[in-house]
């Protein structure tokens, strides 16, 4: 969203403060609060979420990228447990990546795809494939970039949210931002409730104990020290209170309350050939689960990860090189989980070269030592050749890992325990893509191709105690495809976005279909906008997926609308109010994402906006 | 991370070649497609989804799964625990959905739910007319089980009796009746005799740790094994088998298993005892003094295990998360009869 802002007052900025054209791409660069995303990602795919993208949807990250993104995701109920499952791997193959550090759960391996608010970011992207040589354990289906990038120069803008619909759902947000010349700050505050009892359909029952309160804060800061020293600082905090709901078979009485916190320093020092930063990040997790929440009694675990990271790139003509180094200890316990320490030191090399303006390459390596296991030495390959203007072709190669988490080493509890002779999940992967981009259209092809090995999955023993093994090899392939169209016509303007992903995700041993993976998902959102209206629709098709392993069992395929209409008022005393309706589920269709759990009917939000 | 607790499954021919009444042999009234052959209920995926139960005739020709609900058209409910019987009645236990469902056992035909006054039930025992279910309320509290009775006429849950942790499986002789208190997500080792004339608990007896099953055998006597406790409780102790006396309510005699052995589920054939240890079956006589060193099988699944009339009935899960299959050996020959594929882990083997 503030892309064309970030480059128009990055100019400004830097006009003031240097007047050196060779530090604007510089500045340009160290303002990002993930550069490696554009900087070493040349036969990468990498996909942006707009900010008009993810105002459609105004729930949690889980929303906005379901019906965006190929990625297919699993709820347990709308608004409960989310995983994200890229190119048919499972939910700790997805990495999120906050501000360029990976903040999947030490606990679980994943990210709880209904615990991350997108709103207040100002940047939000999809990173296709294997990424584990940047963005460590876990990026092997691709990763999720959730940045918050630094406007230098912008003037102070406001921007206050309500909204107020079905299920007595409520939104509320404020994000403010303003930026000198040599500081920067931007704040944001959100929070997402919903007594969520919806109906199910064809049946006298409502969604019970689903309603669930969800609030957020980001901060982000930014400090000229001199021409050539930036000092950022970065935090999120999140706080989730969410009922469990229960299944058409089971009622429940659970509660689970998330404390997420995110922070982050980083200190850069820059001129035109280098740059180097140091990162020091805390990041901590704890969860509390009542079984029954009219009950004190509950479990818990919580972990802290203290992050230490030296990065130093180099430019030398067609040549970037990039040296990392990061240290990192994490600890984590709970009610079922005895307090354990990790340490772990990464040494990262990227290199990226661009012999022309048609054809760039890029080699990554990476290895891991950690204090409880064996990590492997990763690495991958990129390549962007561009033959012209609209065409490109990339391809990329890589192994990437996912290391056991401290519940798969360290859990204890009746009937189940941890297993510390694990080994991490590594996988090989290709990627080829195609893409044909013009002024008014794009249109991408890519197929992929994963193999990973020693899957880590539970199961129980020969006397029937629950335990993690290497268990599985699996492999996935398929193709996504997406296409953009945009018309503009006097004051009428057409843009269509459509996206089908088609995979298969297999059983090395069985040859069956891995669960919960759809063979094909199609997204599509059609936008058309008129003078002060605007109006969008989109759509998202499910396909069958399999509940059993012997895929004997599935839930049908489903097709989910929405639809919205917004007007801006001209403004008035200095503000601009935007309203928005917007229709979800407009065909009431009775679907469920996963089995037995019913997923919302028709309901309606309205929604305002106030910028000053 | 909510794990299904690892439970014993019963072999359940003790509620109908143990009662000392004796299961009344196939009386006209059990008409119905399945009046006559094995029922095997199975759990269901442990959050969504429902438990069934498959149903397999005399002559072995081929299983029907999901029988209740192709009779029904509905669902049983989650984590198909156990089934109990009484006369020509089912009583299916779903015990995360905290129902149980009454059929026509020869039928498969509702004709009740009771769903009020339980907590986590496991198993159901009926006796002159009433219903016992054991109750786990929440798994780790050692305060809240018991053991709800049932009017068998109404329908309704109408007294509970206290008792003490993780009551499990539930049998009767004469009018006593035994709990078996594996204890929840914890460990018990206690049996707990309930008179059935004061619905009161008489005595409790202390057994060896974790005792997972129960026989009664032909002269009165109930065996008891014990699965120790396992080794992640921290203080790991050896399996056993306990003969109760009956008459004094006294353990008579027990065997221990070594501390790392942890045998389960107890079948009776008339004469020599079955359990399972590491995925093998082994067989005692009751007159034994010692463990068998044989293995009578090898290599078979033992999520669920029972004997009846020279038969070995096993079930295996598989994975869990798919069809789970039951197989039928011959206990004379040891050779493999028949193997069927049944519902998602199947837990329960009980005859019509």
């Amino acid at each position: 969203m503030k892309n064309v802002i970030l480059f128009l007052f990055a100019f400004i900025g830097v006009n003031t403060v240097f007047g050196q054209r060779d530090s604007v791409i510089v500045l340009q660069e160290v303002v990002l609060s993930d550069s490696k995303l554009q900087q070493f990602a040349d036969g990468i795919r990498v996909t942006r979420l707009s900010d008009s993208v993810l105002q459609r949807n105004r729930g949690m990250l889980t929303d906005n990228l379901q019906y965006n993104t190929p990625i297919y995701f699993k709820q347990n109920g709308y608004g409960m447990v989310s995983s994200a499952s890229f190119r048919g791997t499972s939910a700790q193959q997805t990495a999120v990546v906050w501000n360029g550090i990976n903040i999947n759960s030490q606990l679980t391996g994943q990210t709880d795809f209904n615990t991350v608010m997108a709103q207040n970011l100002s940047e939000v992207s999809v990173r296709s494939g294997g990424g584990s040589t940047q963005y460590g354990t876990g990026a092997i289906g691709g990763s999720i970039h959730l940045n918050q990038n630094l406007t230098f120069g912008s003037p102070f803008e406001n921007t206050f949210r309500i909204g107020y619909g079905s299920f007595d759902t409520s939104t509320i947000g404020y994000h403010s931002e303003w930026g000198t010349d040599k500081t920067s700050y931007s704040i944001g505050i959100g929070h997402f409730s919903s007594a969520n009892d919806f109906k199910y359909l064809g049946t006298a029952r409502r969604n019970e104990n689903g309603a669930f309160t969800n609030q957020n804060l980001d901060i982000a800061i930014g400090q000229l020290l001199s021409k050539s020293n930036l000092i950022k600082v970065y935090h999120n905090t999140f706080f989730g209170n969410r009922d469990f709901s229960g299944t058409l078979t089971a009622p429940s009485d659970d509660n689970y309350r998330d404390l997420n916190t995110r922070s982050l320093v980083e200190w850069t020092n820059f001129n035109t050939n280098h740059v180097q930063r140091v990162k020091v990040a805390y990041l901590s997790e704890r969860y509390r689960y009542y079984a029954n929440k009219e009950r004190d009694d509950f479990s818990f675990g919580k972990s802290g990860s203290f992050l230490l990271n030296y990065d130093y790139l180099y430019r030398y003509k067609k040549w970037k090189l990039n040296g990392i180094v990061e240290a990192n200890t994490v600890n984590a316990e709970g009610s079922s989980i005895r307090k354990e320490n990790r340490n772990r030191l990464a040494g990262i090399l990227l290199i990226s070269h661009t012999p022309s303006d048609k054809f760039s390459y890029g080699i990554d390596i990476r290895k891991d030592w950690v204090s409880d296991f064996e990590s492997p030495f990763v690495f991958s390959m990129d390549v962007k050749y561009q033959p012209s203007k609209i065409y490109t072709v990339n391809l990329n190669a890589s192994k990437n890992f996912r290391i056991p988490t401290f519940n798969d080493l360290y859990w204890e509890e009746a009937g189940a325990g941890g297993n510390l002779e694990l080994l991490p999940e590594t996988s090989l992967q290709g990627e080829i893509g195609q893409s044909l981009k013009g002024k008014n259209y794009s249109f991408s092809l890519n197929g992929f191709y994963i193999s990973t090995s020693d899957l880590i999955q539970w199961r129980p023993d020969i006397s029937g105690n629950w335990s993690p093994v290497n268990i599985k090899d699996v492999t996935q392939y398929g193709l996504e495809l997406e296409t953009e169209i945009r018309r503009k016509s006097g004051e009428h303007q057409w843009q269509w976005k459509n996206g089908y992903v088609y995979t298969k995700a297999i059983d090395n041993e069985s040859r069956q279909q891995l669960i919960y993976v759809p063979f094909h998902k199609v997204t599509s959102n059609l936008a058309y906008t008129y003078k002060k209206w605007g109006s969008f629709v989109q759509g998202l098709y499910n396909g069958e997926v399999f509940t059993t392993t012997d895929n004997n069992q599935n839930i049908a395929d489903y097709l989910v609308l929405n639809a919205g209409l917004t007007y801006s008022f001209p403004k008035k005393m200095g503000i601009v109010t935007e309203t928005q309706l917007v229709v979800n589920n407009l065909l009431n269709e009775n679907y469920q994402n996963v089995a037995f759990r019913p997923m919302p009917n028709r309901n309606i939000h309205l929604n305002l906006n106030f910028k000053f | 991370m909510r794990f299904k607790n690892v439970v014993s499954v019963i072999a359940l021919s003790f509620l109908i070649g143990a009662c000392d009444s004796g299961i009344k042999s196939l009386d006209p009234i059990f008409v119905g497609d399945y009046a006559s052959g094995i029922l095997v209920s199975n759990e269901g995926p442990f959050n969504n989804g429902t438990g069934t139960v498959s149903f397999i005739p005399d002559d072995l020709s081929s299983a029907e799964n999901g029988i209740y609900k192709k009779v029904n058209n509905t669902d049983l409910g989650n984590v198909v625990q156990s089934i109990g019987f009484d006369e020509n009645r089912a009583y299916v236990i779903a015990n995360v959905s905290n129902t149980i469902t009454v059929v026509d056992r020869s039928t498969f035909g509702k004709i009740a739910e009771i769903s009020e006054g339980l907590n986590n039930p496991r198993y159901f025992l009926a006796l002159e007319g009433k219903g016992y279910v054991t109750n786990w309320g929440d798994p780790n509290d050692i305060t809240d089980d018991f053991v709800a009775m049932i009017n068998l006429t109404t329908n309704t849950v109408e007294g509970t009796i206290p008792v003490d942790f993780g009551p499990e499986e539930i049998v009767s002789r004469q009018r006593t009746i035994y709990v078996a208190h594996q204890g929840g997500f914890g460990q018990n080792n206690k049996v707990s005799v309930i008179d059935g004339n004061t619905d009161e608990v008489s005595t409790t007896i202390e057994v060896g740790d974790v005792p997972k099953a129960m026989q009664l055998d032909a002269v009165g006597n109930l065996w008891v094994l014990s699965a120790g406790k396992p080794s992640f409780s921290g203080e790991e102790t050896a399996g056993s088998l306990s003969k109760i006396n009956t008459s004094t309510n006294q353990v008579e005699s027990s065997i221990d298993f070594t501390t790392i052995e942890h045998p389960n589920h107890l079948g009776y054939d008339g004469a020599n005892l079955y359990y399972t240890l590491d995925g093998a079956v082994y067989s005692i006589p009751t007159s034994a003094t010692e463990l068998p060193t044989e293995k009578a099988f090898d290599g078979v699944g033992t999520y669920a295990m029972t004997v009846r009339d020279g038969r070995l009935f096993t079930t295996d899960p598989k994975d869990f998360a798919s069809n789970g299959s039951l197989s039928i050996y011959d206990l004379n020959t040891k050779e493999e009869v028949k193997t069927f594929e049944l519902g998602i882990i199947p837990g329960g083997i009980y005859f019509n």
